[in-house]
């Protein structure tokens, strides 16, 4: 017991750490270049780690996360023309993000499995539509497929975008571990397991589904507010697309679908990915679509499956050794 | 007050298109039914198709109804391949993995439709696709009655297949119940990979019609894989006379919304229709 408190301690000091360097990594003068990427980490952090909360612990393969992202970015959009601050867009667009996961909840949680995924496959490409035709503000040159410029960034610094996106990174992964560790976590996992016996052990399956969906789009949605504030600019057929699922899908199964770390490690190597394949931006959606596949045959538990296998060879490695010498020393 | 012979166009016209978005449907139905595995991918296979058609037209100078002799071989291959490949082994993995495979396999065809054919635009004309026919004093695309024809040909020669060959029973028998099938001697695995390709002739001809109807990009994909989604989710699983009245509500909704919302929100419609029938009966119009 002793000895798991002071590794845990000793874990806990080594990430306390490296938040604290990322953290003045822009008042350290960190290059403009290395903050860029942060950036995208922190953003894609967020998001993978909501969706390993739905696909690797509810059992919701949700493929609407682009929904809550655009929804949540069109607030802060659409907030800034009438004279709402961008801070301000980012924490309703959050809420509002959340009102909307609580209204499709309805219609997509009669749908289990498979057919979940392909409802809520349904609801970022009505929302598209809907956001082609929707002007509430602007003129006519504004809106629609134009899309909107967020207003009002001109005395923001990157720094304090770079700080609020790191924010939402830890919060998503400290929201994880509360999550996991408490009796909402205990509850998906029966309903992950066997939904019909948990619900007949009195488990309230509709809300113990909801809780997981409703925080998901919060923080997916904060996430990608703060994602379109950095960018200045959002318009619906980039916002509403499958391309952002492809990121957060890839990130979570690359790390390791299912685990705490999945989706760190993950997310380090889609941003790499992102940057490398920059040049050949035309075939990133087919590397990333045979990476896919390729780990999904190869290792479902994605990267961190690998490392945990290899652990486990070399504990069974280890014991046979000790036996083999107990053996001879007798 | 709109007249209602006015109202007869559009009528006609969403029950010509419904044979198109059945023919669609069709392919995803199959897969559904045999492997219970919804097909992520259908969609971009569809446009696959139409490309396929689009290629042969331009380099080849080929009719699109007569660029089915490569298209179907092509699909056939891909679908076998699929299957035995990838879906095979997917499904011993976990629940989600097949459906995430096929993701990746959709995004993967859509942007190989895009290195080689452009994000631009296509369509597959021809001289009787701009033609039309009359019906009364009403005046109907050409391509619209050939769509219809086309479905319910398909449709006929695949109810025959599955009832008649031993092929088509044996895929009949492996979606009932794949352990009394293996213990008859079917080799489930095979049967598997043949009904996926089979699902993919579907494909096709669906992407055929649907190039001479639309115009297409590779990104209209899952614009298709939701219309066809929706149809099975209207008509039920494994009936194919439900798939056909699936596809016609969804065609008259079509119709009749462009009618009288203005073509902008046709396809809206058809989506918040989707998630209306799955919030209602997610089994299906016709479901049990």
């Amino acid at each position: 017991m002793k000895f798991l408190v002071s590794r845990l301690t000793i874990g806990n000091v080594i990430v306390g750490a490296i938040v604290i360097i990322l953290v003045v990594l822009p008042v350290a003068g960190g290059p403009r270049e290395w903050l860029l990427y942060l950036l995208l980490f922190f953003i894609y952090l967020a998001m993978a780690n909501m969706w390993n909360l739905l696909a690797g612990y509810s059992g919701l393969i949700s493929l609407c996360q682009p929904a809550f992202l655009g929804i949540a970015g069109y607030a802060v959009a659409m907030g800034t023309w009438v004279s709402i601050p961008w801070w301000l867009g980012i924490i309703g667009g959050a809420i509002i993000a959340g009102i909307f996961a609580i209204l499709i909840a309805f219609p997509v949680f009669r749908l289990s499995g498979i057919y979940f995924a392909i409802g809520t496959l349904v609801v970022p490409e009505a929302l598209r539509l809907l956001f082609f035709l929707w002007k509430p503000v602007g003129g006519e040159l504004q809106g629609g497929g134009a899309g909107y410029i967020i207003k009002g960034l001109a005395d923001v610094q990157m720094s304090t975008i770079y700080w609020t996106a790191l924010g939402i990174a830890v919060a998503s992964a400290v929201i994880m571990r509360i999550i996991l560790n408490s009796r909402l976590g205990l509850g998906l996992a029966a309903i992950r397991d066997n939904e019909r016996a948990a619900a007949s052990c009195g488990v309230n399956t509709f809300r113990i589904k909801l809780y997981p969906f409703l925080i998901s789009a919060v923080i997916t949605g904060l996430a990608g507010a703060v994602f379109y504030v950095y960018q200045g600019y959002i318009e619906p057929s980039s916002t509403f697309n499958v391309k952002w699922t492809m990121i957060i899908l890839l990130a979570t199964v690359i790390g390791g679908l299912r685990t705490e770390g999945g989706p760190i490690i993950g997310t380090i190597i889609v941003v790499f990915l992102y940057f490398l394949l920059a040049r050949y931006a035309g075939y990133s959606l087919l590397i990333q679509g045979v990476i896919l596949i390729a780990i999904m045959l190869l290792s479902p538990q994605g990267i961190v499956g690998i490392m945990r296998n290899t652990r486990f060879y070399r504990a069974i490695f280890q014991l046979a050794n000790r036996r083999l010498a107990n053996a001879k020393t007798e | 007050m709109t007249d209602v012979g006015t109202l007869v166009s559009p009528i006609i016209m969403g029950i010509l298109l419904g044979g198109l978005y059945a023919l669609i449907a069709l392919g995803l139905s199959m897969v559904f039914g045999v492997m219970r595995l919804i097909n992520l991918a259908h969609g971009d296979l569809v446009i696959l198709g139409s490309y396929i058609a689009f290629a042969c037209m331009t380099y080849l100078g080929m009719d699109p109804i007569l660029s089915l002799v490569i298209a179907i071989p092509v699909l056939f291959g891909i679908g076998f391949f699929i299957q035995q490949f990838l879906m095979s082994r997917a499904f011993a993995i976990s629940a989600e993995a097949p459906l995430i495979i096929a993701f990746g396999i959709a995004l993967i065809i859509q942007n190989t439709n895009q290195i080689m054919w452009t994000p631009l635009s296509r369509g597959l004309t021809t001289a009787y696709s701009l033609s039309s026919f009359h019906l009364g004093s009403y005046q109907f695309p050409l391509s619209y009655l050939l769509n219809f024809i086309a479905a319910v040909v398909v449709m006929l020669a695949l109810r025959e297949f599955l009832r008649r060959t031993y092929l088509g029973k044996a895929i009949t028998a492996a979606s009932q119940d794949r352990r009394a099938a293996q213990l008859m001697g079917i080799n489930t695995k095979m049967i598997y990979g043949f009904a996926f390709a089979i699902a993919m002739i579907c494909a096709a001809i669906a992407g055929i019609f649907l190039g001479m109807t639309f115009p297409f990009t590779p990104t209209s994909g899952i614009q298709f894989l939701i219309i066809a989604f929706g149809v099975v989710i209207i008509g039920g699983l494994g009936s194919i006379f439900g798939t056909f009245l699936g596809g016609i509500i969804l065609g008259l909704v079509q119709t009749l919304t462009g009618f009288f919302f203005g073509p902008a929100t046709q396809m809206l419609f058809i989506y918040v229709i989707v998630l209306v029938i799955l919030a209602i009966r997610p089994k299906g119009l016709l479901g049990r």
